[in-house]
């Protein structure tokens, strides 16, 4: 292609279409996972729900739920 | 990673840049308005036309754009976007996650304009006197994402902004 794409239109619309679903895919977990554990879920079933491991999670979170001063469950009582 | 880009560092040049502290504030506010976890290159746009005062708010405004105007085409963008995929606003509408005490740290789209700015600024770096209209041009040199879309879809050329806020001294 000779010339530089427009922004709007064709694949662009499509790839920003992609950006921001990924940044509400992003706040959607944020929200979700807050309310798992504020529900008691452990942290090795959110994983499960999610699709990803426990330590990918925690990782993710922790911070945040700490935050919200959340009471997390620790491992053993998993 | 790029040195300019180390937290800390670009924290002091924000200070030190011509634009000053209270710009870099603005970011976070910008961010925040809309929950964004990062600062991205619409937020900087945003912050740069809160200060009508500015060289950049002056050049925006030689175009028909103020910080509502700016907002209403990002938000025209983001409702274009999400109406490819047969979704609307309210459709994302969701129960919010407790927000962090940390401010908002840069997404790419804001380090890509950073960089530019940097390098197409003509002042001496060592000096690190960056001005807003810099920035602005590091902003307008993206052709694709949320920038160049909005203003797109808002009738601004794009090409011709940038040519002026690269040619003001």
């Amino acid at each position: 292609m000779s010339s530089t794409p427009s922004p709007v239109g064709g694949p662009a619309d499509g790839l920003a279409a992609a950006s921001a679903l990924r940044a509400i895919a992003d706040r959607l977990e944020d929200a979700e996972v807050e309310r798992a554990m504020r529900a008691g879920w452990s942290w090795s079933q959110v994983a499960e729900a999610l699709g990803v491991t426990r330590q990918a999670v925690h990782k993710k979170h922790l911070r945040r739920l700490l935050m919200a001063q959340i009471e997390l469950r620790r491992r053993n009582n998993e | 990673m790029n040195r300019v880009f180390d937290p800390p560092r670009l924290a002091r040049l924000l200070v030190s840049w011509e634009i000053g502290s209270s710009v870099g504030r603005q970011f976070v506010v910008e961010a925040k308005r809309e929950g964004a976890e990062f600062i991205e290159a619409e937020h900087m746009l945003l912050a740069l036309a809160a200060n009508p005062d500015s060289d950049a708010a002056k050049l925006l405004n030689e175009v028909g754009l103020d910080h509502e105007r700016l907002a209403t085409a990002l938000h025209e963008e983001h409702r274009q976007t999400l109406a490819f995929v047969g979704m609307t606003a309210t459709d994302t509408k969701l129960s919010g996650a407790t927000a962090l005490d940390s401010p908002p740290s840069l997404g790419t789209s804001a380090k890509v304009a950073v960089r530019r700015a940097l390098i197409g600024s003509r002042h001496d770096h060592r000096r690190a006197r960056l001005r807003g209209t810099d920035l602005l041009a590091g902003i307008l040199e993206a052709e694709f994402g949320t920038v160049p879309r909005a203003l797109a879809i808002a009738g601004i050329d794009r090409a011709a902004l940038l040519a002026r806020a690269r040619r003001s001294e």
